[in-house]
């Protein structure tokens, strides 16, 4: 018998003549975390869907268990012990935790009746996998991502699981419920189950993971144990390309502040907040989830109303009450769910990028599409957004470059200050990279630049001055040299 | 972590807050009419009159809560119907009892049904338009090809006999005498069993569970298609069967009769605690808002309200009941 769970060999995948994979090899050893990581569309998930059998090979061997296995479908996998959790946990919102743990074991068995007591004595089995504890009847909805992830976990432990696929797991916890997650994982690792982590967070990877395949445009171009394996490596890996952290030196700071707060407070949310931001620099304010931070940066666009203190723009106290107030005063602000908040994905990516200026490029109050398919592809091209045709919709780009497009909808405006509220989460590294040095470059042409975000490397990364929020006030501010990743860490908890 | 109990779960849903509601009216009624809500011949009347409504609305509970919208109900009960009466009638049936009558709407109710079903199923389309649809194609059928008439006074005496089932008498405090129908039975009866099918078996929970998340679903092993070709026909065939019932009490046969009946049975089961997203609605709670409705339309008169009135509150309740329904839903997302 050979040390490995499950072994691949030249598996080859082409759709309609795109080359998906190219003579792809993997393995994953029992009792291992092995992290599957490359960029969007690097062809991780169909490797994933060949091994979870919802594809079909074109060529190359997969032995389980030292078993060839000739053809997997669906059931298959799920006979032979793989299990996938996808990225959307495959939940059922309206049923209750116990139907949601019970439904598939039950299906399976093709059973036509329901049982209470059978689903309630499945339900507990499953839940006593991992030792967690959860009320039986609670509505699925209502329940906490991390909270949804651990049924999902144990939903998938009630078929014998060898191997458990988890697709980005991580995207939508806080790092607290990262740090449990990651426990779980660890804890069924010792049990002997191998478990494959989808993922680009390159932290994330090292933390977690004892085996690493990168992946890229389709083929594997590094596959080995995460010992050893150096950071820049693996980046160098997943991009093809060497990312040097480029770290933000302001060139002009303006002499007066371009917004000043003074003791702006918000119930429940921050208190006593004052700070000064001037032109050609970049402030970090950064804090936990709930620190206050996210309400701070919405207060600055009129989306949230502060019962007391002043914002002042160049000198003048200014009231913001809207959005639309914001905007006139030249603060723009990117959400951090652009899905939901920042863009409409079913309009073409020109439209979305001129939709905050329609208003200049119209005359007379009407708009010609000419001109907005213009102006918009010089955003295209400087932004490098990778899309053929700026009339196609949103929704045909990668979460990378339509963080670009709700970026560049702002720079389309005449602007002062940006506030950018996690401006890559959930985006890959390259994309991120070039993010990062788009912001370098508008700072550096005398824009003045908030970034809110939890990920202290983005920070330490792009900011001149950091501002430490928790539990709704500053308890720490930084510049230049002292801006480290532990430094902010020792005040932030 | 702690447990919720069984009181905490039910407060928390729907129907609890609209069973209330539909105490709080009966009790205001009751009061505001000097006592006739209770009146023997008053409650006679008012469960005779939930019948077909009742039936409707257990088929309509089912589709929606699979995360559909049936709006060709009506249009399938009467080309049912009025096929089945026309044809008992010219082969002489149905002279002595109903059964056959019903038989055969049952039949075209699940063979229109079926249609609804293949379309839905196979090409995945919104349900709604799917049904706009064949509402209108078969109400085109029924008039067109098959130039359904109006039956009257030429009813076969065996659907009529079956209209007029009675359980007892009673008789108003006035000397009013009215029968007690035995067709309520027969809505207790298809009310347990759709409760039954939608709790206790696995394709009811198919229904919960495709209306929740139909990737989902099918993921963790359901046949999709299957379920809702099926669903379809069971509802088709409610539908037929009800239809006919409708045939029976109302001693006629009007191939027009149903128009716009899922205008108000719809918004009546979304009032019951169905959600308009699909996943969610129970048989307690359509019974309760069907009974709601009839108990307030029926006793307008009763409180001194013109008729006039009875769409305003018609749709006072409706716009209640689809507020809560999102309100709900909104809820439940975060």
């Amino acid at each position: 018998m050979s040390e490995y769970l499950l072994q691949m060999k030249g598996i080859d995948k082409s759709f309609s003549g795109v080359h998906a994979l190219d003579h792809v090899d993997f393995a994953v050893r029992p009792g291992r975390v092995m992290c599957l990581a490359g960029e969007n569309g690097c062809g991780k998930s169909t490797l994933v869907k060949i091994i979870s059998g919802v594809y079909t090979r074109d060529e190359g061997e997969v032995y389980f268990e030292d078993k060839l296995i000739e053809h997997i479908t669906p059931a298959e996998a799920t006979r032979l012990g793989i299990q996938v959790i996808y990225q959307d946990l495959s939940i059922f919102p309206n049923l209750t935790v116990m139907e949601n743990l019970a439904i598939n074991s039950e299906i399976t068995a093709n059973r036509k009746l329901v049982n209470k007591k059978r689903w309630e004595e499945t339900a507990k089995e499953a839940l006593s996998k991992i030792g967690y504890d959860i009320d039986l009847y609670a509505k699925m909805g209502t329940l906490s991502v991390a909270d949804k992830q651990l049924v999902a976990i144990c939903r998938a432990l009630l078929f014998n699981a060898k191997l458990i696929i988890m697709d980005e797991p991580t995207t939508a916890l806080t790092k607290k419920e990262v740090d449990a997650l990651f426990r779980t994982v660890r804890q069924l690792k010792e049990s002997g189950i191998a478990i494959m982590f989808i993922g680009h967070k390159i932290e994330e990877i090292f933390e977690i993971s004892d085996d690493v395949c990168v992946m890229r445009n389709g083929k594997n171009v590094f596959l080995g144990e995460t010992r050893g394996l150096e950071r820049k490596d693996l980046i160098y890996y997943m991009t093809g390309r060497e990312i040097n952290d480029d770290f933000f030196v302001p060139k002009n700071i303006s002499e007066k502040p371009v917004l000043e707060v003074d003791k702006l407070s918000l119930k429940n949310h921050f208190d006593d907040i004052s700070f000064k931001l001037h032109k050609g620099e970049i402030l970090g304010i950064t804090g936990l989830l709930g620190s206050g931070r996210t309400e701070l940066a919405l207060s600055l666009f009129g989306l949230e109303h502060p019962h007391s203190g002043k914002i002042i723009m160049n000198g003048r106290e200014v009231k913001i009450k809207s959005p639309q107030q914001a905007q006139s005063l030249k603060i723009g602000y990117v959400p951090e769910d652009r899905l939901t908040e920042g863009l409409c994905l079913a309009q073409p990516i020109a439209d979305n990028i001129e939709l905050s200026s329609l208003k200049r490029l119209s005359k007379g109050g009407l708009i010609k599409k000419e001109t907005i398919y213009r102006d918009a592809q010089i955003w295209v091209d400087k932004f490098k957004i990778k899309t053929d045709d700026a009339r196609k919709n949103a929704n045909t780009l990668s979460g990378g470059n339509q963080q670009k497009i709700v970026l560049s909808k702002w720079l389309a405006t005449d602007l002062e200050v940006l506030v950018l509220n996690g401006p890559t989460v959930g985006v890959d590294i390259g994309a991120k990279q070039d993010i990062h040095a788009l912001v370098h470059e508008l700072a550096n042409e005398g824009l003045a630049v908030i970034i809110i975000s939890d990920d202290l490397a983005e920070v330490v990364v792009n900011c001149s001055r950091v501002l430490v929020m928790k539990a709704g006030r500053i308890v720490g501010e930084m510049e230049g040299k002292d801006i480290t990743e532990e430094n902010i860490r020792e005040i932030i908890m | 972590m702690q447990k919720s109990t069984v009181w905490q779960r039910m407060t928390k849903r729907t129907e609890f807050y609209i069973f209330l509601v539909l105490i709080l009216m009966v009790i205001v009624i009751q009061l505001v009419s000097g006592g006739q809500l209770f009146e023997p011949n008053q409650v006679v009347t008012i469960l005779r009159a939930m019948v077909v409504d009742g039936l409707f609305a257990l088929g309509c509970l089912m589709v929606m809560v699979s995360g559909g919208f049936d709006m060709s109900f009506p249009a399938i009960a009467a080309l049912s119907y009025s096929l089945a009466t026309t044809i008992c009638l010219n082969a002489g049936w149905c002279t002595t009892n109903a059964w056959m009558g019903f038989l055969l709407s049952v039949v075209f109710g699940a063979i229109l049904g079926m249609l609804n079903g293949v379309i839905i199923a196979n090409f995945a389309l919104n349900t709604m338009l799917v049904t706009l649809g064949t509402q209108t194609f078969f109400t085109g059928l029924s008039m067109g090809l098959f130039e359904l008439k109006e039956i009257t006074s030429t009813l076969p005496k065996g659907l009529r006999a079956f209209g007029e089932w009675s359980l007892f008498e009673v008789e108003s405090s006035a000397g009013l005498k009215s029968s007690m129908s035995g067709l309520f039975l027969i809505l207790i009866a298809v009310a347990i069993i759709v409760s039954l099918i939608l709790n206790k078996t696995m394709f009811g929970r198919a229904l919960y569970a495709i209306g929740g998340n139909e990737v989902s679903a099918e993921r963790a092993g359901y046949n999709v298609k299957k379920t809702k070709f099926i669903l379809y026909t069971i509802v088709g065939a409610l539908a037929g069967f009800t239809g006919m019932i409708r045939v029976c009490m109302a001693r006629q046969s009007i191939p027009k009769a149903m128009v716009n009946k899922e205008m108000t049975i719809i918004p009546a089961v979304i009032l019951g605690g169905a959600s308009i997203y699909g996943g969610e609605g129970t048989v307690f709670g359509t019974m309760c808002a069907i009974s709601l409705i009839t108990v307030v339309t029926n006793s307008m008169l009763l409180v001194g309200i013109d008729t006039y009135w009875q769409k305003f509150f018609n749709g006072l309740i409706i716009l209640i009941g689809i507020t809560i329904s999102s309100l709900q839903a909104k809820r439940n997302t975060r």
